[in-house]
């Protein structure tokens, strides 16, 4: 077990020789290119760049990775590269600037926590004024109308752009000019805000390649330029998207261990040792008696609820649930009952109904009904109302699946999701799904539940059997993300790879011989973890992971609260990462975009239409992250207010102050939602 | 009379006065003289035609607001309660458990899963004995798991992207590298483009509801795999099934289905044919020039599952269409699996541009997940880079794939089945019956026997150094109950002496376990 921290940590106490000197920003950058010389020297030389003492010198400033700005040379008057102050001698990052901002001031923290004595209000959705709604419908009408009369004589006049949308030689058209008028008519008049190819990490800012169109959006060339931007739109919330660091370095070594793939479906030769370790550690992380992996999140709802629900079974949904959840249900085979978004009145409403009534026309009781919600909704930002759920749980005995494919990792004090979040045994609820694309900064999904359950999922989800096994280098970031946000417990007694495997059942089974507590949210137990496995001291003893999940909460709290307090109106909770701006009108979306692309620090963000959202609620959404500095978040508030004033969004009832004062009182702001 | 005459008067005249103040500002609105002509001209001085068009406004007021959900509320079938008795519903109602218990055979099946321990590749290690075995279990067809070049290509990858993608494709998901396995996988199968699924499974299931809408008739083979059972089945399209690989059965499908819309007079609607390359239940091929012509024929379009042959068939690996000289581009919608054939993880779909840019949007696995981490595009890039320099590793592969079939021929007591070239070679228990589908109304075989005496083979097999895999399938949700293998995978990676030994041990295995039965 070579688990202890004696991999050679770099000095971080040691004080630069020269940062008392310091004056400006131009100093500062040219002892920033001679350190990435030395890095470079360093790598031709093929150190481990973690123990280069040119490194160990000044850990403020780290390892560059390929694709950071000391490659580009580009001037940094964008505050992307370097952060805007310089780091003091004290200060010590680990990260690079561009992936995981450089953030010292600890009170720029929060904990994200529900206060029990504060009643669960059902958000209420803030109206805009009437003109808001009508111009929207207007600006709808006359796109649509547009789109029909472009149809219209287009059809007449230039017949081959359409020849793929009627009938052909006997074909029916893939796709009716009718089926894909949305697509054709309005979405493409913005496509330039989507689908935009992008290169290097998905931290806390992205390199995106420019485009550009010269014929309405109908074909898109790349220039060939790229521009580095903020990213406030990758679900990164935990920072863990790095190409440097403890998980990559960890990943690193996997690849060389283990390959790329595991050839094959879990049941028929792809299992792994790396896919035994990651469940058991997935089940400990969550407080759950057993869990599964599976290669996509995706296909963790689509192809896990088939094995969970089918005929003379119900349903009851979410409306907003994630389309993946709507697959799963459907090739279940089972009855669907919708309820209100986030409604609990309506839900038990509904609840009294379908159980008195029984399964239709027959009147035959349910065999089961299974509630799925999520987590966290991804469009809304809303929370769900778990307290009052696992209330009306005992009183109707249906079975509760809490989708956390966003809550995980960044809700709760420990990272746990929504139960962490309220404090509620995560026992309580009986299948906690999730995805590691997130917070975790890898790909793919994991349902946890009692044993008896999962194991039945292992044989009976058509993933085990059909899909292929989870990669190891991705197995490997989930452990090693996972471990880090769980802290692991030094094991006093290490026994042989302390793995034991009942032979009973050997794909599940994995006692750790030496872990008896079971108090929950408790630390990893090392027996569980691949003995090879070595992160460094911050990871292990999870002291890093508790800076980002204190981070992400202050950050998600105060994009929220600042962009309440410029006047435009949000959606949902205020702990949540993900911050839906509405901005009604469909011309200003992409306009919205455009403008925050084109700005001196250019930002990156994502706009949702219809149909992800309601028609005329069409929104902005911003994904807060723990890689994010509260001076990203600053940028952000100004670019929003700068852009809000031009495009006429600020259209809240509430209080409202001016950008500077909450940048000055931001604390203060965060504290007091 | 005369006082209630008196009173009745102001009253009268206050109705009379708002009755035209009303007038005159109902006259004040915009368009309301083409409303008051409209009803002059359809009052016509008949009350009843009034009458009849205010129950028709009515009922369009009515049926707009009856919502949807609650329809079956006010339906017949719907019983009024009062709260206590709903109460009293709730508290008798008892669901059934989650899960039904599993059972022993169950609890059999799921331990005897080999656990491997270190990478897996030709002779992994088995976690529970410790023992290295040579494995003709899992998919390395080409040999490419533990390629080294693939490995330092992956570690480049993982600095300069880190790991996840973080994102779906269409909000900053799509990474350079995605566009450029895209593009190597349109150019290496000649389309003009393709698109990149995350995973496997879900890229046929997820393509098929892309294109095949209510209404459209899909014609499919009887014992395709889960994935495209799964696909046609959220597709919602009628489906028509031919015998399994019997191109005379489809063309027979094909006429009664032309016939039928002639003589109803039906609209066109988009019609395709859905099958396998080689079928992942038998390894049995299609024959790919002959199914061709009849979809030109009868102008559907082919939707063709390569994921067991893309990657292992023809001589560089391209899949059917290079074995038998067929371009790429006559087939609509070819689908592939990059973890399968190019040991990294994920599907493709390949076809034409309109084909691809089409799912881009509309298909639902591609555009609500994440998009695939991008040390596995670089590693399946470079796969195919390895696979376009060393065709030699193919011809390896079929001279493995002829090697383990002569030995496994002369074996008594089993059917080996499946076509020659097919890198999965099926074998079942000799029976009477050949074929191996058989109508679920009368089977001929008993396929928990079965399943027992092969999972024997394939824990003796263990025992003697060989890794072996039942094939799959889920009881009870497949169409077809299809007749229980052992599925072998060869893989380039051995020398055709390996391959003949562990063969040698199969056979050994079974003639073991059959003799001790008898």
């Amino acid at each position: 077990m070579a688990l202890s921290p004696s991999s050679p940590v770099p000095s971080i106490f040691k004080k630069k020789k020269s940062t008392s000197h310091l004056p400006s920003m131009a100093t500062a950058a040219s002892y920033l290119s001679a350190v990435h010389e030395a890095d470079i020297r360093a790598r031709n030389l093929d150190i481990s760049p973690t123990s280069t003492p040119a490194l160990s010198l000044s850990s403020s400033v780290t390892v560059s990775s390929e694709d950071t700005v000391l490659h580009e040379n580009e001037d940094d008057s964008t505050g992307l590269a370097y952060p805007l102050t310089p780091p003091t001698s004290e200060q010590v990052f680990t990260t690079v600037h561009t992936e995981f901002g450089h953030c010292a001031n600890e009170s720029y923290r929060c904990t994200s926590q529900h206060n029990p004595d504060v009643p669960i209000t059902e958000h209420e959705a803030e109206e805009p004024p009437y003109y808001i709604l009508i111009t929207t419908y207007i600006s709808y009408l006359i796109l649509i109308c547009f789109g029909h009369v472009r149809d219209f004589f287009g059809k007449r006049i230039a017949p081959k752009y359409f020849t793929h949308l009627m009938p052909y030689n006997g074909y029916a058209p893939l796709n009716s000019d009718f089926d894909s008028f949305y697509t054709r008519r309005l979405k493409s008049r913005m496509d330039d805000c989507f689908s935009q190819p992008v290169t290097g990490v998905a931290g806390r800012t992205i390199v995106v390649y420019d485009r550009y169109s010269n014929d309405n959006n109908y074909t898109l060339h790349l220039t060939g330029t790229k521009t580095r931007s903020l990213n406030i739109s990758s679900y990164n919330y935990l920072g863990f998207a790095q190409a440097r660091g403890g998980c990559a370095d960890a990943v690193e070594e996997s690849i060389r261990r283990f390959g790329i793939s595991t050839c094959g479906t879990r049941l028929e030769g792809g299992s792994n040792e790396l896919h035994v370790a990651a469940e058991a550690l997935v089940a400990k992380f969550l407080g759950m008696e057993d869990a599964l992996v599976s290669s996509m999140g995706f296909a963790t709802n689509s192809t896990f609820i088939p094995g969970l629900v089918g005929k003379g079974c119900l349903v009851i949904s979410d409306e907003f649930n994630h389309a993946s959840i709507r697959v799963g249900v459907r090739q279940s085979g089972a009855q669907v009952r919708m309820f209100k978004h986030n409604d609990m009145t309506n839900l038990e409403s509904l609840l009294r109904e379908v159980i008195s009534q029984g399964q239709p026309k027959t009147h035959r009781p349910w065999k089961k009904i299974l509630i799925i919600v999520e987590g966290l909704y991804s469009m809304e930002g809303t929370l769900v109302n778990l307290p009052r759920l696992v209330e009306l749980k005992k009183k109707y005995k249906f079975f509760l699946f809490v989708d956390e494919a966003h809550s995980v990792g960044a809700l709760g004090p420990h990272g746990r999701g929504v139960t962490d979040y309220f404090n509620i045994p995560p026992r309580s609820v009986d299948i906690l799904m999730g995805t590691f694309t997130k917070s975790f900064g890898a790909a793919g999904g994991y349902i946890a539940g009692n044993k008896e359950l999962i194991d039945a999922l292992r044989l009976r989800g058509h993933s085990g059997t059909y899909a292929e096994a989870m990669p190891p280098p991705v197995l490997i970031q989930v452990i090693a993300s996972m471990a880090s946000i769980m802290g692991v417990a030094p094991s006093p007694t290490i026994t042989k790879g302390g793995l034991t495997l009942s032979p009973s059942n050997s794909v599940s089974t994995l006692k750790a011989s030496d872990c008896v507590e079971e108090q929950h949210p408790g630390l990893a137990p090392a027996s569980i973890l691949p003995s090879w496995l070595s992160l460094p001291p911050a990871l292990y003893d999870g002291s890093e992971a508790q800076m980002r999940i204190r981070r992400l909460a202050f950050n998600s709290r105060y994009l929220h609260a600042g962009l309440d307090k410029l006047g435009f109106i949000t959606y949902g909770h205020p702990f949540s990462p993900i911050v839906p701006l509405l901005i009604f009108n469909p011309g200003k979306m992409s306009m919205f975009a455009r403008m925050m692309r084109a700005r001196a620090t250019p930002i990156v963000i994502v706009v949702v239409a219809y149909p992800a959202t309601p028609l005329v609620t069409s929104r902005v959404r911003l994904c807060a992250s723990a890689a994010h500095t509260k001076d990203d978040i600053d940028t952000i508030l100004r670019a929003c207010d700068e852009i809000g004033d031009i495009l006429d969004l600020k259209h809240s009832q509430g209080e409202r102050w001016p950008l500077e004062d909450i940048m000055r009182r931001s604390v203060e702001l965060v504290n007091a939602v | 009379m005369d006082s209630s005459a008196s009173t009745l008067e102001p009253l009268l005249a206050f109705l009379a006065y708002s009755s035209s103040k009303l007038e005159s500002t109902f006259y004040k609105i915009p368009g309301s003289a083409v409303v008051a002509r409209y009803v002059k001209s359809s009052h016509q001085n008949d009350p009843g035609r009034t009458i009849l068009e205010l129950i028709l406004v009515i009922f369009a007021i009515r049926t707009l607001l009856q919502s949807r959900t609650r329809a079956d509320r006010s339906g017949k079938n719907f019983i009024k309660f009062s709260e206590k008795e709903i109460d009293e519903l709730v508290d008798e109602w008892t669901p059934e458990p989650l899960t039904q218990p599993l059972t022993e055979w169950d609890q059999r099946d799921l331990s005897s899963v080999p656990i491997i321990s270190g990478p897996s590749g030709p002779k992994p290690k088995i976690l529970a004995t410790g023992k290295t075995v040579t494995n003709l279990a899992s998919f390395n067809f080409a040999g490419l798991a533990g390629n080294e070049h693939i490995k330092e290509r992956a570690v480049d990858t993982l600095r300069k992207y880190g790991l996840g993608s973080c994102g779906p494709p269409g909000f900053y998901g799509t990474i350079d590298v995605h566009l450029d396995l895209e593009r190597d996988i349109a150019e290496f199968l000649g389309t003009e483009a393709s698109i990149l699924y995350s995973q496997g499974f879900s890229t046929i299931s997820s393509v098929i509801p892309a294109f095949c809408k209510r209404g459209d008739i899909i014609v499919a083979d009887r014992s395709v795999n889960f994935a495209i059972q799964k696909g046609i089945q959220i597709s919602r399209s009628t489906v028509r099934w031919f015998d399994h690989n019997d191109l005379k059965s489809l063309e027979d499908a094909l006429q009664s289905v032309d016939k039928e819309r002639k003589k109803r007079k039906a609209p066109l609607t988009r019609r395709f044919i859905i099958t396998e390359g080689i079928f992942e239940r038998d390894g049995e091929m299609v024959d790919l020039p002959k199914l061709i012509e009849l979809k030109f024929k009868y102008k559907y379009r082919l939707i063709l599952d390569e994921s067991i042959s893309f990657g292992t068939v023809g001589r560089t690996g391209r899949g059917l269409t290079e074995l038998y000289n067929v371009p790429a581009s006559q087939i609509d919608m070819l689908v592939g699996s990059v973890a399968n054939g190019l040991c990294s993880a994920g599907g493709f779909c390949a076809g034409s541009s309109i084909v691809v840019d089409h799912q881009r949007i509309n298909a639902p696995s591609f555009v609500f997940s994440a998009s695939m981490p991008a040390l596995l595009a670089t590693s399946a890039s470079e796969a195919i880079t390895h696979l376009r320099n060393t065709p030699s590793v193919l011809a390896t592969l079929q001279e493995n794939i002829r090697a383990l079939r002569a030995v496994l021929e002369k074996t008594e007591g089993i059917t080996l089945l499946g076509h020659r070239a097919s890198p999965i070679v099926h074998f079942s228990l000799r029976s009477t019956s050949n074929t191996l589908v058989v109508p679920s109304s009368a089977p001929a075989f008993d396929a928990e026997t079965e399943e027992r005496v092969l999972q024997d083979i394939v824990d003796d097999a263990l025992a003697n150094g060989v890794l072996l895999t039942r094939a799959k399938h889920l009881k009870g949700q497949e169409m077809i109950e299809s007749r229980p293998t052992i599925r072998i995978a060869v893989s380039a990676a051995f020398t055709k002496k390996e391959v003949e030994k562990a063969a040698a041990v199969v056979k050994a295995s079974v003639g073991r376990v059959l003799s001790r039965r008898r």
